[in-house]
């Protein structure tokens, strides 16, 4: 945890007051947020579009969960939907959303919130104390008439009230230099600052109130190729030291493969793999996971030619049938088109994929380059080494 | 950078000044002929000469030095002497400008920051049965002005009596900085307030309320949000980016004040400056002109210089551009 006079008596007696009615105690320590067959539509009636179909996940305490996918596969939607910041005409139609959080200085005791069912007073107070979020442009994120140093105070002032002044200061500059900032930037507005240093505080603030989640969204997709790897690197050093739970949201499989240590991919609202981040870059399962990988030059290793993916994501209003991807899928059978495979086990691993390649039936030929067996994650050891 | 735009805005002023001294002199017509035109008697050459001379225009200067003395007789804050009035136009202002601008001035200010908070609040809770209001409002500017007026005017005034009418202070008290003096200057100048506020806010709180909706799309709003910052806060965020073209069109508005509304002072017999303006145009009388267009043009460059250290205060984006 984060060394700190933050979380203090005055704030914990007032989550206990206000969030301890809502639900009692009780042992879901383990994971700090659990999604259950989460359904978000856009609009409603005749032109409704469901964005993300039934969604089911798990995030235990201070993992990386990586969500990967193109753009319109639902990813953000599914996370802002979860934190209830969703704008209209998105609507949550469906399952419930779980976040566990803890009671200050005391990890075993959690109290579940739904956030789904959350009335706003509710939301206020778990916002950024509990679930942070970093999004794409810091550029935007950051209110452009407003010095750096206000958005920190701000926030500190909201869900830290008895800190002092000089104490939000003290606060803003130590955080400001856990993501390797001068505290002169503190003075400075968004406008002055480079692309990579307004990410830095976007994520120093996302960490100002040691929240148990932080969601990024594309946080590293405006940036050039050696900022991003060196935000990479920061936040992999920061989530070790402060244990924090990561929601990272990319389009771009190669740079999970660093930071995270569960991946789901999603096509067209749902999740169709999921599995630990070597196992499914070294071994992908579903054709289209297949295609993201070999859309991307790898961090690591050895050059590879990218191939992309053929065809465009699917017009969610008119899916086809059976499965999503069938119509960009170089092994579609016959099956494929007519039925939509469940997103199931494979085998008795721990690993799941929504394809009917994979379902054990005997007569399908697996490809040779979807039944690869993973091997210990050679982009993991060259992340260690470069912290050593 | 401030000292750079106060020289553009110095400069600007002497260009106005300068078109101010040539305009009337390129212009046919001779105000010494409209006025003698006016005297019923024969006029004698001597008459003629007199008349020249109690004007300032007897001395037959060259252009140029005509400029320099009119530069130094503007810098000493002298305008001449009005044709049809016989004052010093200096004098007829001072009298003629506070009328107006407390007028016309209060009113955009009142318009400004009613029609703003109200644009803000619509925008925030766009959809809302408070989007009535903009029909109402739109309904208020579309009518024309001087009807708007007559029709409260009538009703208000003279048949309801709620407001008094005619004038800006009634004829029984005694000018000066007395109670009686100040409160019924504030007293007639309700009805006419009132009309300008009511013809003006749509304006500003349509632009407000658009600008906001634009800004609650903005990523940092949606950031206030996940903060868990308290709405009225939410809004602020939005409302701090949003008023931004606000400002840039008060300093137009304001800039304007001082040119007066003429329909305003002509329905509700107000003393200011367009009306003013009016019966200077009416009567040729030039040096009344003359200063009237300089005052309006120097009030019009100082709003906009005091709009634009407004403008740099609160944008600081604005405030490195013009270091390149």
């Amino acid at each position: 945890m984060i060394a700190d006079p933050l979380k203090t008596q005055a704030t914990s007696k007032m989550m206990d007051m206000q969030l301890r009615e809502v639900a009692p105690a009780s042992a879901h320590h383990e994971f700090v947020l659990e999604v259950n067959n989460f359904n978000v539509d856009y609009g409603v009636g005749e032109n409704m579009v469901r964005a993300v179909n039934d969604v089911t996940l798990k995030l235990r305490r201070s993992q990386v969960l990586g969500v990967a996918g193109e753009s319109g596969s639902g990813k953000s939607t599914l996370v802002y939907a979860m934190t209830r910041l969703l704008r209209a005409p998105g609507v949550i139609s469906g399952g419930d959303v779980t976040l566990n959080i803890t009671n200050d200085g005391d990890s075993d005791e959690v109290t579940p919130i739904n956030l789904v069912t959350a009335s706003e007073k509710e939301l206020r107070q778990i916002r950024w104390s509990h679930v942070s979020i970093v999004l794409q442009s810091a550029l935007n994120a950051l209110n452009p008439v407003l010095r750096v140093g206000r958005e920190f105070h701000e926030v500190l002032k909201t869900h830290r009230r008895e800190l002092t002044k000089s104490q939000r200061h003290a606060r803003s500059v130590e955080l400001l230099k856990m993501v390797g900032l001068n505290e002169d930037r503190l003075a400075r507005f968004p406008h002055e600052l480079s692309g990579g240093q307004r990410q830095r505080i976007m994520i120093a603030l996302a960490l100002a109130l040691d929240p148990e989640l932080v969601i990024m969204d594309e946080p590293t997709t405006a940036l050039d190729v050696v900022t991003q790897r060196e935000i990479i690197n920061e936040l992999n050093e920061l989530r070790s030291r402060y244990g924090f739970a990561l929601i990272f949201i990319t389009h771009d499989l190669s740079l999970l493969i660093e930071l995270a240590d569960e991946i789901v991919v999603m096509y067209a609202g749902a999740i169709i793999e999921r599995a630990g981040a070597s196992e499914l870059y070294e071994a992908p399962r579903h054709p289209y996971t297949l295609g993201l990988i070999n859309s991307f030059p790898p961090m690591h290793g050895d050059r590879r030619e990218l191939t992309g993916i053929p065809g465009s994501p699917p017009d969610l209003a008119e899916l086809p049938e059976g499965c999503s991807f069938a119509p960009r899928c170089p092994y579609a059978m016959a099956r494929c088109l007519h039925e939509a495979p469940a997103l199931l086990n494979i085998g008795d691993s721990d690993r799941s994929v929504a394809c009917w390649l994979h379902t054990g039936d005997s007569s399908v030929t697996v490809p040779v380059e979807l039944s690869r067996s993973s091997s210990p994650s050679r982009a993991h050891v060259t992340v260690l080494q470069d912290h050593t | 950078m401030l000292a750079r735009r106060l020289l553009l805005y110095i400069v600007t002023a002497w260009v106005a000044i300068t078109a101010n001294f040539l305009l009337p002199r390129m212009m046919p017509g001779n105000p010494i002929q409209t006025l003698i035109g006016k005297i019923t008697n024969t006029v004698t050459p001597e008459e003629i000469r007199a008349i020249r001379l109690s004007f300032g225009l007897g001395f037959h200067q060259g252009l140029v030095a005509q400029y320099f003395t009119y530069l130094t007789q503007l810098v000493h804050g002298n305008l001449g002497i009005s044709i049809t009035l016989g004052a010093p136009v200096s004098s007829i202002l001072r009298e003629a400008v506070p009328w107006t601008v407390g007028l016309i001035g209060l009113s955009t200010i009142f318009s400004f920051a009613i029609g703003t908070f109200g644009g803000a609040l619509l925008g925030w809770t766009r959809g809302s049965r408070l989007d009535s209001l903009i029909p109402t409002a739109t309904f208020f500017q579309a009518v024309p002005y001087f009807f708007l007026a007559t029709v409260m005017l009538l009703l208000f005034g003279s048949d309801l009596h709620w407001f008094p009418v005619l004038g800006a202070y009634s004829p029984t008290v005694t000018q000066g900085w007395n109670l009686a003096y100040i409160e019924s200057v504030i007293r007639y100048g309700e009805l006419p307030l009132i009309a300008i506020v009511l013809s003006s806010l749509a304006g500003w709180m349509l632009g407000m309320r658009n600008m906001m909706i634009t800004m609650i799309g903005e990523d940092f709003v949606l950031m206030a949000v996940a903060k868990g910052l308290p709405r009225r806060k939410v809004i602020w965020h939005a409302a701090r980016n949003a008023i931004l073209p606000s400002i840039a069109n008060l300093s137009l508005a304001i800039g304007l004040v001082v040119s007066g509304a003429l329909l305003v002072e002509l329905v509700f017999n107000y003393p200011g400056v367009g009306d003013l303006l009016l019966q200077a145009v009416l009567n040729e009388d030039y040096p009344l002109i003359q200063g009237i267009f300089l005052v309006i043009t120097l009030a019009v460059l100082a709003a906009n210089f005091l709009a634009d250290i407004v403008y740099l205060w609160l944008d600081p984006r604005t405030r490195t551009v013009a270091a390149v």
